[in-house]
């Protein structure tokens, strides 16, 4: 790399991670010629949304995770529609990446951390998948920079690392102090799933409570499908802007979900099905994966079926029942 | 002749670690696991109003007692924050220098402390056994101040050579090895706590150093586990085992449902005025 001063900026050291090149102008482009400005209806079925904005190959992006707040319906869908060589980030994903993995929709994970068990171990060492390491929070920053349309952004960790040896990161001389200082490429997901507690149809969205990265994740990706418990009125929205997490114009899809998030929480609303958890951990565990999978995606045709036929009303009610600590959320 | 008191290798570390944490400081603990449980049992116990943040972005919470189970999955664990963030937030407060200690567990240490969370085995593509990865332990022992590491002290986790480097330590121990490759100055790990022993670094050096030693083991005890020799503190001091009163907190309001806590089991008795360990049972044959 040439400065303007015409000095060279030292790479003094970098990874073998490999990693998708980052392209702002690229992302500047899709925006212009892709992202809808106006107010438009978006709201659609989940598996109209899964089919338009998730291709076979895409790199995936998610916020928050199966055990909170995270996309799951959506997830189950991606599952069902049968996507294939997914790039998963998994900034603090739990058992997510194992499900899809499970689906045979996976193929490289960028981790930071994911829970992981035999599914993940044994898919390493058939061959069929490839992990790169992160950390959580170099992966959500890596959303920043894709977030903010530039290619990388300095941090002061990873280096020295074997994380940094298996990562894309790269380390430098800093031109402005002469320090050594990491660098990380930024991403641009080519979409974004993501649970939201409320949006209008447009997607103006809000998101109650602690989250990883959800602005960076939908402003870096190419398509945003929002999953939303509740959709209110516009109206509502332009009452309280300042409860607006995100604009509508980054959003393409908008599917009505509610109880989106189980078997995890979205805090507030309802708890998470331990019940549930401990049966996809026994599943994972007597490599019963298939089973599972056809239990809760393949022999229920969506999430509302899934939640009629699987979990039940009774069962729905003890969740949002058993959820006693509103506060922050709601109210 | 007795005063038996049983407790197990987890409690022990929990412990420790809480006993050092102090109200004026700020933490950045791992959002579950034992790191969580010291500070949660110091806040009911030494440090009441002491505050921490974890990755998810929540600062400064007020978990209720008894903790709720799966306390990962549940908003009670970021009730009553002072704020309510995002993973990038939380970690510029610790690049700008915010967070004086981060707490972590690992499944490997070196001399150096540098530790593992990614894998064990040689081979990173077809790992013997994988885990979970370094989630935001890399970010935190590089960018708070002081690290204190958690682990059981085992031959298998004081190593001499890491499967893999997750996060860093003091790196190669030379002088400005961290900041050579971009970490902030004066920062490093600080304590490693186990069961039996709570180790530091030494300052020239950098290399592990045993400071603190249950006073039902012993120094020959404690490097027998060890595949490398640490230094060893020349006014080593005795670890008070853990007190009926943390026990019980613990047992009953930090961990109900005991799957932190578990561990392997050590019941000590007090004969001729010194504490021995008169059994050990590993926690598979608790059952």
């Amino acid at each position: 790399m040439a400065s303007p001063n015409g000095k060279t900026i030292a790479v003094l050291d970098e990874g073998i991670g490999a990693y998708r090149q980052p392209d702002p102008d690229g992302m500047r482009r899709f925006v212009r010629d892709h992202k809808d400005r106006r107010l438009v209806d978006k709201r659609m079925t989940e598996q109209d949304a899964v089919s338009r904005f998730v291709d076979d190959g895409a790199y995936v992006s998610y916020d928050t995770n199966v055990w909170r707040r995270g996309p799951s319906s959506l997830m189950r869908e991606v599952i069902r529609q049968r996507k294939r060589d997914l790039w998963l980030a998994a900034k603090f994903s739990t058992h997510d990446a194992t499900l899809l993995t499970a689906g045979g929709c996976v193929s490289k994970i960028d981790v930071g951390w994911m829970e992981v068990g035999r599914v993940i171990t044994e898919a390493m060492n058939a061959g069929r998948l490839k992990l790169y390491e992160w950390t959580n929070g170099a992966l959500a920053y890596r959303h920043l920079a894709g977030a903010l349309g530039v290619p990388f952004l300095p941090l002061r960790y990873v280096g020295g690392t074997d994380v940094f040896r298996n990562s894309g990161a790269k380390l430098i001389e800093d031109p402005y102090t002469g320090q050594s200082v990491c660098l990380v490429p930024a991403v641009n997901p080519d979409v974004a799933l993501i649970h939201v507690n409320q949006c209008d149809m447009y997607g103006n969205a809000r998101i109650f409570g602690p989250g990883l990265a959800p602005v960076e994740t939908a402003m870096a990706s190419k398509r945003v499908i929002l999953s939303t418990e509740e959709i209110i009125d516009t109206e509502e929205i332009r009452k309280h802007p300042g409860a607006t997490t995100l604009p509508y114009y980054l959003v393409d899809a908008v599917v009505h979900a509610p109880f989106g998030g189980y078997p995890g929480t979205v805090p507030g609303l309802y708890g998470a099905d331990l019940q549930h958890l401990m049966e996809f951990g026994v599943a994972q565990a007597q490599g019963k994966m298939d089973e599972y999978l056809e239990k809760w995606v393949f022999s229920v045709s969506s999430h509302t079926e899934m939640l009629e036929k699987r979990v039940g009303l009774e069962k729905l009610n003890l969740l949002r029942a058993g959820e006693t600590h509103t506060e922050g959320y709601y109210t | 002749m007795t005063a038996a008191l049983t407790f197990t290798t987890n409690e022990a570390a929990i412990v420790y670690t809480s006993r050092m944490m102090e109200e004026d400081r700020l933490y950045f603990v791992a959002i579950g696991g034992p790191p969580l449980l010291a500070v949660l049992l110091s806040k009911q116990l030494h440090a009441p109003k002491i505050a921490y943040v974890v990755e998810d972005g929540t600062i400064a919470p007020e978990m209720p007692v008894p903790t709720p189970p799966f306390m990962i999955g549940t908003g009670l664990a970021s009730s009553r924050a002072v704020a309510w963030t995002d993973m990038n937030t939380v970690d510029f407060h610790a690049g700008l220098g915010y967070l004086d200690y981060g707490v972590l567990a690992a499944v490997q240490v070196d001399q150096f402390g540098n530790f593992n969370s990614t894998f064990l085995g040689d081979d990173f593509d077809r790992p013997a056994r994988r885990f979970g990865g370094p989630g935001g332990a890399t970010e935190i022992a590089a960018l708070c101040w002081r690290t204190i590491l958690m682990t059981r002290l085992e031959r298998r986790k004081f190593v001499k050579k890491l499967d893999f480097m997750s996060s860093p330590g003091f790196l190669d121990g030379s002088p400005g090895a961290r900041e050579r490759v971009g970490m902030p100055a004066e920062t490093g790990p600080y304590r490693v706590v186990t069961e039996r022993a709570v180790f530091g670094f030494d300052e020239e050096t950098r290399r592990m150093t045993l400071l603190a030693v249950a006073p039902w083991s012993s120094v020959d005890d404690v490097l027998s586990e060890m595949e490398f020799v640490p230094l060893v503190a020349a006014d080593l001091q005795s670890l008070a085992p853990p007190t009926e009163e943390e026990l019980a907190m613990l047992r009953a309001n930090i961990d109900p449902t005991g799957r932190t806590i578990s561990g392997d089991w050590i019941t000590l008795e007090e004969a001729g005025g010194r504490l021995r360990r008169v059994v050990a049972e590993p926690a598979a044959s608790r059952a």
